[in-house]
């Protein structure tokens, strides 16, 4: 994957620009070497690059600050979160200054009268709903990353979870987003009201990877934790009969808090992995979440069972609190369960309709024979996001190639039967070449447009979401080495 | 006037109005005409041509329609798979004494929303994708057609509430949701302003996921003593039992059910159609209600989605104190219903602070750098 060329005349004036940014965040600059080496990834961890310098701004002040010697200067600004992006999103620049939200971790209000909590973009999502959930309430979104990632890279990836289908994504969850603009203008988009009395930018810039300014400070919907939730493991004897099943439930009027599909390669790569129960010899299993109060969870259990026996599946319910975790714990686990079959593995995420799944099943089986590598198979069914998870051994010669290559059909594949290349792990580095599958010139001239808008010197994020004419290889993805998955604590899902 | 009936006729339109600099005003059902800063005799371009519905899938939860496909046919259509629209469009024709069509662009260009936006969401959380033609007089796409999608910039949420400023629309693609079997209205009579938001409030943060939460003055409602707090709930029949009986728990109150649901003239403003004085809706927190409607101190006004809308009708001359009690409270002052000179004067939301300013005009010229849709409007 190529980058736009580092500008040398920038990396000669390192010295400088490191002097000038400890000016203005004397306890924040990063330029050691072995400080520096920390920051060189995230989570697309098959790439490395060391960043001119790195800077931990503690306020807004100084996060303005920054980025106006920056525009002035006429340097590249790499924003990060937490470093758990799966598609390159945070991955420095030689030429670039890395600017670090961490540090701007306050929750600065809770205001349940509201039903919000103001934060600084550094606080992890999971401290936002700890924060609240004494008092019964929650934060609706959920990442796989969730007890690293921070809400500032939510915002900049609009992030997803298991609960999207009910729930929605970031941009869903949002009230208001305070934010620095390239040059270092400070602006407030919305606020507890959720009104901005103009254009919808602060719909526009959540999902925006980085690329039109940097988040300071973010007002999050807070919601109240259903009275009850149920799941229920359905079993099939066939790929189809369970995609069938799905269509059924949402046809149905049932809106799951989350809906869950793997295939049989997953679930017994799980089942031997963490012993969650999966029930031996299905083809395909789903995982369904009701939640609601109790008759509204009861009604959707028992519509949910009805169809599933209509489909020619079989339901069983967890009975209590410990089977529903650990039901959970296995889906959850898929991807390091997936590690232990093979010493790498990319995992795709690419989104479908719903319908598309059996077809997409029967292609990728196809495309596996045709690249002769592995695959199996995890899917957000309930909002039709795939995540195929392609195994391979970057020892033996050309099969990391093959991989990519597997990776890149797929996610044409997503796109030839009208879905996307992603669902929520964003476009990043990883995508980025891709992006002309999906859309057409006018379109990317039409966004390319907008980014111009924040940012006329083009210095956000160089690099990523767009394609760049000199760039021409496919590939990417969450790279995992010896089932080594960067930030192995994570779950991911 | 000219029309449109197909993409390839907007995008031949936009090119001849480029060419010529010629600015145009962009009409569909034609009822918001009269919403935001007047556009005064500018050509118009009729797209109610483009109308109807394109591929309705509901077993995806999506349904692509036409622009000016008009609200009352999705609904309808819709409603035949027990399915509605996934946010809840207000029809402000009753208001705005209009006899035109409201549209499905007509609602989300306007971010219209009624009640049930406090549970679902405006336009711009349920529009996934479009196709539009550009300032350019280019035909482009943006968002997709699936419900998860974080490819690219959100370009939907911009289309929402843009005012037909940034593109002609050619086709939409929305999220639909399944339509609840039943609805309850619960009415706390006689509960004094302070103590009805309260209540709403308290529904609000449960887990009750209520439709719809207004509070109305006497003024507004007969026979409800000195106000009433209005609650939606919606469910199947034993859930919706268990919810009117939760309610209750939680407020400790006796409340009546009501039959007929006054939501939809509730969040359509159709409340205020007959009242004389130029409608807004003050947009704020919640909590700010009280104190916000307090300082208005105006006879005829309502409180939606929890006290996050103040309706008002008020005499023409209360347009800057209306705008600073918004402002001081951080909300927004939406000028929905006044005469061509108060709209002119006072445009459709408070002028923005200068660098946000700018950055709304440089969004604008993005798609339209010549600035011919809609000019000024928003």
């Amino acid at each position: 994957m190529l980058l736009p060329p580092t500008d040398s005349k920038i990396v000669a004036r390192r010295a400088e620009i490191v002097a000038a940014l400890r000016e203005i965040v004397p306890d924040g600059v990063v330029a050691d070497p072995s400080g520096l080496a920390t920051f060189d990834t995230d989570a697309l961890s098959a790439y490395h690059q060391m960043p001119l310098v790195c800077v931990l701004p503690s306020n807004r002040e100084q996060v303005s600050a920054i980025l106006k010697f920056a525009g002035a200067e006429g340097v590249p600004i790499v924003p990060r979160g937490a470093g758990t992006s799966l598609s390159g999103g945070a991955l420095p620049r030689e030429d670039g200054i890395l600017i670090g939200m961490g540090r701007m971790k306050r929750i600065l209000e809770i205001d349940y009268e509201n039903g919000c909590v103001v934060v600084e973009p550094g606080v992890t999502n999971l401290n936002i709903t700890k924060a609240v959930e004494a008092n019964g309430f929650y934060y609706a979104p959920d990442p796989s990353s969730q007890i690293a990632c921070t809400i500032g890279g939510n915002v900049a990836e609009n992030s997803g979870g298991l609960h999207c289908l009910k729930y929605g994504l970031t941009t869903n969850n949002l009230l208001g987003v305070t934010m620095v603009l390239p040059g270092g203008e400070i602006v407030t988009l919305g606020g507890k009201s959720g009104a901005q009395g103009g254009l919808d930018l602060m719909g526009l810039v959540t999902g925006s990877e980085g690329l039109l300014g940097v988040v300071v400070e973010v007002v999050v919907k807070i919601l109240r934790k259903a009275p009850v939730t149920r799941t229920l493991l359905a079993s099939f004897d066939s790929v189809p009969a369970a995609g069938a099943c799905v269509a059924a439930i949402i046809a149905d009027g049932v809106v799951p808090a989350a809906m869950e599909f793997m295939d049989r390669p997953a679930a017994e790569a799980i089942e031997s992995y963490n012993q969650p129960g999966y029930p031996a010899g299905a083809e395909a299993i789903l995982i369904i979440d009701a939640d609601g109060v109790e008759a509204d969870v009861s009604h959707a259990v028992s519509r949910v069972i009805d169809i599933v026996a209509k489909c020619g599946g079989k339901t069983v319910e967890a009975t209590d609190e410990k089977q529903r975790a650990r039901i959970w714990s296995g889906r959850k686990a898929a991807f390091a369960a997936m590690g232990k079959l093979a010493p790498d593995m990319i995992c795709m995420d690419g989104s479908i309709p719903r319908h598309a799944l059996p077809s997409v099943l029967e292609e990728m089986a196809k495309l596996s024979q045709k690249h002769g590598l592995g695959f199996c198979n995890v899917f957000h069914a309930g909002d039709g996001n795939l995540h195929p998870l392609i195994i391979f051994d970057t020892m033996k010669p050309g099969e990391f190639e093959r991989a990519e290559a597997f990776g890149a059909d797929i996610l044409r594949l997503c796109v030839k039967v009208g879905g996307v290349l992603s669902g929520e792990h964003g476009v990043g580095i990883e995508k980025r070449d891709l992006m002309t599958e999906q859309f057409t010139e006018s379109d990317l001239e039409q966004q390319h447009r907008v980014k111009c808008a924040f940012d006329s010197q083009g210095l956000f994020n160089p690099g990523k979401v767009f394609p760049t004419l000199s760039a021409c290889v496919e590939q990417g993805h969450i790279h995992v080495h010896g089932a080594q998955l960067p930030h192995p604590h994570l779950p991911r899902f | 006037m000219s029309k449109a009936d197909s993409p390839a006729q907007v995008v031949e339109f936009v090119r001849a109005a480029r060419a010529g600099k010629a600015p145009f005003e962009i009409v569909a059902g034609g009822t918001r005409r009269n919403v935001g800063a007047p556009l005064r005799d500018l050509p118009l371009l009729d797209v109610s041509g483009l109308s109807g519905i394109l591929k309705y899938e509901p077993e995806e939860l999506i349904v692509t329609a036409q622009p000016a496909t008009p609200l009352a046919e999705i609904a309808s259509v819709l409603a035949e798979k027990n399915q509605r629209l996934g946010f809840d469009p207000a029809d402000w024709s009753k208001l705005l004494k209009s006899n035109g069509v409201a549209t499905l662009a007509g609602a989300a260009s306007c971010d219209a929303s009624g009640s049930g936006r406090l549970r679902h969401g405006g336009p711009r959380d349920s529009l996934l994708g479009f196709q539009a033609v550009n300032g350019l007089g280019e035909s482009f796409r943006g968002g997709s057609k699936v419900v998860k999608n974080v490819t690219g910039f959100d370009l939907p949420k911009l289309m929402c509430g843009a005012y037909g400023t940034l593109s002609v629309l050619t086709e939409m693609t929305f999220r639909v949701y399944p339509k609840p079997q039943y609805a309850a209205i619960l009415c706390l009579a006689d509960v004094t302003v302070e103590d009805g938001f309260a209540a709403l409030r308290r529904i609000a943060r449960s887990a009750l996921e209520p439709a719809g939460l207004a509070y109305l003055p006497a003024r507004m409602m007969a026979e409800v003593g000195q106000g009433a707090a209005l609650i939606k709930l919606e469910g199947a029949r034993e859930p919706l039992e268990q919810k009117i009986a939760l309610a209750h728990g939680l407020l400790g109150q006796a409340m009546q059910r009501i039959e007929e649901d006054p939501f939809p003239a509730i969040g359509s403003g159709e409340k205020f159609s007959d009242l004389t004085g130029d409608v807004w809706r003050v947009m704020i927190a919640p909590s700010d209600a009280p104190r916000v409607v307090k300082e208005l101190n105006l006879s005829h006004w309502l409180g939606d989605w929890a006290g996050g809308v103040i309706w008002l009708a008020a005499a023409p001359s209360e347009a800057a104190r209306i705008r600073k009690i918004a402002a001081d409270a951080k909300g927004q002052a939406m000028l929905l219903r006044a005469s061509v000179e108060s709209r002119a004067l006072h445009g459709l939301f408070a002028p923005q602070p200068p660098a946000l300013a700018a950055l709304n005009r440089a969004v604008k010229a993005a798609f339209d750098p010549l600035s011919l849709f809609n000019p000024g409007r928003l």
